[in-house]
């Protein structure tokens, strides 16, 4: 033969996930460098505090969606579940519970409506769209009937006081993502039960014929998708002081939006915890800076829209160059 | 001078002089298409190497070579999916750039691809004027077009309703469907890649006949498979591709099995079926009288070092009994008896957990996780035994994954590259990987060398008999008479969901069989 063998591409599927994950935290940087050179307000602790809380919530909630989107489904219903968590704890600490058991109890309640979703995909065959768009707009009408359209206020200090802390100079509520993300990524990345997300997201029928249980998992995914809104939930309940069903109105949006720009594709098989992590506080400090730099909220909207584009069109780049 | 460089690269295989493959290769004037030192480079690795061919008008060109040879890229090439990193392709004595597939479609070159690529929710009708709509005052002329598709279709000696949905017909179906679709249209030249890999005989027999007329009309027809006697059926002539090179091409009548099997794999393959007789051991597995979706009453026994072949046309209910043995289809009634106990399989997990394994019919659908890496695949059954503590031991998972890619001769840069990216005949050394790996005592082979070219085969049988001599039994499900004939100690033969036939000592002839599988 005249030609000589061909070098392999040794390139892996690793490399290319870390560096994406090194690009996003590299354009996270960049935007915090250009914010605090473009504002003195941006690198302050109060502000730089203030980003963390607002981006650890939609953080949180693209987690949980990033395991529904590796099994090639959707979960609508994450900001709803977010409101309809808001009125539940209020509701319950307010009637006199133990905050802590009101806690646990809007946290089952959330894994429960989870299992339903998984009950009408695995049991009654319908699509993840429709059972989680469905969920989106009655849990919405739920909690306006449990409160007659109104808002509950919370009255225990301590509960409000929390969301407000920082330990270690860390706010409270960014320390929650840190206790959601390390089982998280645990449980994705190291566990068996993350390979067989994968699998069912890359092919059922495959999956089900090495022995991976299809409709267990699926229960795992939204089960998990939907106890981290209700942990969100319970969250924003603390940072606003109260309970309304209207609370947390498009932030499923936000969280896909979050879990796209971190790598995670919409056709499964594809994602991880820490890209989802990162596109939330990316979203999270551009809405941020153009607050600090007074500019017109229409146009956060705008920049958002066109960095999902750019962002997933690179992407898509990179993984067609394989 | 290119074409006769290459056959000098022909080392060892063939002893055929060079100026006869030469002359095959450059032909007369009477040449539709002619490539010229083509070339198709991705990245660092060359698909295709600077080769040359040249296609008559009106005759059928088969093309062989074994998975991985550059048959794909070629096609790619030729229908303008994919650009030439060099050389010249003339169509007519003109050349062409041919770097879209518009471009090829106008010139008249048209494919059918292993993989239907149609619109399952459209009809029939709809499917083959896809593009081509006829329309009155912009509104579609749907009883129209059903009727000329319905001619078209009976024209072309295919039994197939215009008017149905493309979803309810089989995938053999289908595929006739596109080779329509392909034939209409001022079609020139066509493609067809592995045309008979879900064609039932009869379906075969409908698209033979098709592709003669379309010889007979001046199209030219290539043809691109993996089945000899197929070959030997309907080619003019012949070209052999190996390692992305062209190596020669052949007249039809002055070359044989044995010639093309060694141009393609450039060593002489003295036994395909390789097959050692093993003494029997214990009885490993039996139903008795099971039935389910598909199938009726089936009663075999399966034992230790013994091959049980399981021959019947694609439908005639191999595949859904096999599925109901491993647990993904209920039964509705009849016995599984495991080492003589009976058991109940209710779910695919107590299937492997008492070591039954199943390589199912179809790799991309229900064998592979394609787009998640090859050591994902091979270690997906055995998950649960690669825990340590909550978490994978990651080095156990590599140590696996790396030992089944070596043992088995998997061509990949890494158990990291995806399963995507393998060809036919590595993808199905993965699905058998994952088995390996897990340790099983019946597998369940479903058309294990379907698309997988010869090569490859060879290796998979060699892998049987290993299989046997560690002490585990094989159910072999195939269409390819040859295969379970040579290789099955017992051998069943299926038709209608009823098992119609059986013998274990090869006494009656393939005909005989054949006609036992058809019922005639």
């Amino acid at each position: 033969m005249t030609t000589e063998i061909t070098p392999t591409t040794t390139k892996t599927r690793r490399n290319f996930s870390f560096l994406f994950a090194l690009t996003l935290v590299g354009l996270l940087v960049l935007i915090c460098v250009a914010l605090s050179i473009a504002t003195p307000n941006f690198a302050t602790g109060n502000n730089i505090s203030n980003l963390l809380r607002q981006g650890s919530m939609i953080a949180i909630l693209a987690i949980g969606q990033t395991f529904v989107i590796i099994t090639a489904g959707i979960d609508l219903s994450v900001g709803a579940i977010v409101g309809f968590s808001t009125v539940v704890v209020a509701g319950l600490i307010q009637s006199g519970m133990p905050v802590y058991l009101a806690i646990i109890i809007t946290l089952i309640m959330g894994l429960l409506i989870g299992f339903f979703h998984a009950f009408g995909i695995v049991k009654m065959g319908l699509p993840p769209f429709i059972i989680t768009l469905a969920t989106l707009t009655s849990l919405r009408g739920i909690g306006l009937l449990m409160t007659n359209g109104s808002t509950i206020n919370i009255t225990d200090a301590s509960f409000n006081q929390f969301s407000r802390e920082s330990f270690l100079g860390v706010p409270n509520l960014f320390w929650m993502v840190i206790i959601v993300a390390v089982p998280a990524f645990v449980f994705l990345h190291l566990s068996k039960w993350g390979r067989y997300l994968y699998a069912v997201g890359s092919n059922p029928e495959a999956a089900r014929l090495s022995g991976v249980s299809v409709p267990k998992m699926i229960y795992i995914a939204y089960g998990l998708s939907a106890m981290c809104a209700a942990i969100v939930g319970v969250m924003l309940a603390a940072r606003l002081g109260v309970g309304n069903a209207t609370q947390g109105e498009g932030w499923e949006l936000q969280a896909i939006a979050s879990s796209v720009i971190g790598g995670t594709s919409l056709f499964g098989a594809v994602g991880s915890v820490h890209g989802p992590l990162i596109g939330a506080f990316i979203l999270a400090t551009i809405s941020n800076g153009a607050n600090l730099l007074n500019v017109n909220s229409f146009w956060q909207r705008i920049i958002t829209g066109a960095l999902i584009i750019i962002i997933v069109f690179f992407d898509q780049l990179r993984r067609r160059n394989r | 001078m290119r074409g006769v460089s290459h056959l000098t690269d022909l080392s060892s295989g063939s002893a055929q002089p060079a100026s006869q493959g030469n002359a095959a290769t450059v032909g007369g004037d009477d040449i539709i298409l002619e490539l010229r030192d083509l070339e198709k480079r991705y990245g660092h690795i060359q698909a295709l190497k600077r080769s040359t061919l040249a296609f008559r008008r009106g005759e059928i060109h088969a093309i062989v070579g074994e998975n991985g040879a550059g048959k794909s890229t070629l096609i790619k090439l030729l229908t303008g999916v994919i650009r030439r990193s060099g050389g010249t392709i003339v169509w007519n004595g003109q050349e062409v750039d041919l770097s879209t597939p518009n471009e090829a479609i106008a010139l008249g070159i048209n494919a059918v691809h292993q993989e239907v690529v149609l619109c399952r929710h459209l009809s029939v009708a709809a499917n083959i004027f896809l593009g081509d709509e006829s329309t009155k005052f912009g509104l579609l002329q749907r009883r129209d077009m059903t009727r000329a598709a319905q001619k078209i279709l009976d024209d072309m000696g295919f039994s197939l309703p215009a008017d149905v949905i493309l979803d309810t017909l089989t995938i053999g179906q289908q595929q006739l469907v596109a080779t329509a679709r392909a034939s209409l249209r001022g079609t020139k030249f066509i493609i067809f890649d592995e045309p008979t890999a879900y064609l039932t005989r009869q379906e075969a027999t409908q698209l033979f006949a098709l592709i003669r007329r379309l010889k007979a009309e001046g199209v030219t027809v290539v043809y691109i498979s993996h089945r000899m006697e197929e070959v030997f059926e309907l080619a003019d002539r012949v070209s052999v591709l190996r390692d992305g090179t062209h190596v020669g091409t052949r007249n039809i009548d002055e070359t044989d099995d044995a010639e093309l099997v060694s141009l393609m794999i450039n060593r002489t393959l003295d036994q395909i079926y390789h097959k050692e007789q093993i003494p029997f051991g214990k009885t490993l597995l039996e139903t008795c009288n099971l039935s389910g979706k598909g199938f009726t009453d089936i009663s075999i026994t399966l034992r230790a070092g013994e091959i049980v072949g399981l021959y019947g046309l694609i439908g005639a209910g191999r595949s859904e009994f096999a599925l109901s043995v491993f647990g993904r289809n209920p039964k509705t009634s009849g016995d599984i008896l495991w080492k003589e106990q009976p058991v109940d399989i209710s779910n695919e997990r107590k299937a492997i957990d008492l070591g039954i394994a199943l390589a199912p019919e179809s790799r991309r659908d229900q064998g592979l996780n394609l787009n998640l890496p090859i050591g994902f695949n091979i270690n997906l059954p055995v998950y649960d035994q690669l825990m340590a503590g909550p978490i994978i031991d990651h080095g156990e998972e590599r140590r696996r994954a790396d030992q089944q890619i070596k043992d088995l001769g998997i061509k990949t840069p890494s158990r990291r590259s995806l399963a995507s990216s393998m060809s036919g005949g590595n993808q199905q050394k993965i699905v058998i990987g994952k088995w390996l790996n897990h340790g099983a005592e019946v597998f369940i082979f479903d058309e294990p060398t379907v698309g997988v070219d010869v090569g490859t085969k060879a290796e998979i049988y060699r892998l049987f008999a290993k299989l046997l001599k560690n002490g585990a039994g094989i159910i072999l499900i195939s269409s390819y008479l040859p295969e379970v004939y040579e290789l099955a100690d017992t051998l069943h033969v299926f038709r209608e969901g009823h098992l119609v036939g059986s013998q274990t000592d090869r006494e009656r002839s393939h005909e005989d069989i054949l006609a036992e599988a058809i019922g005639v």
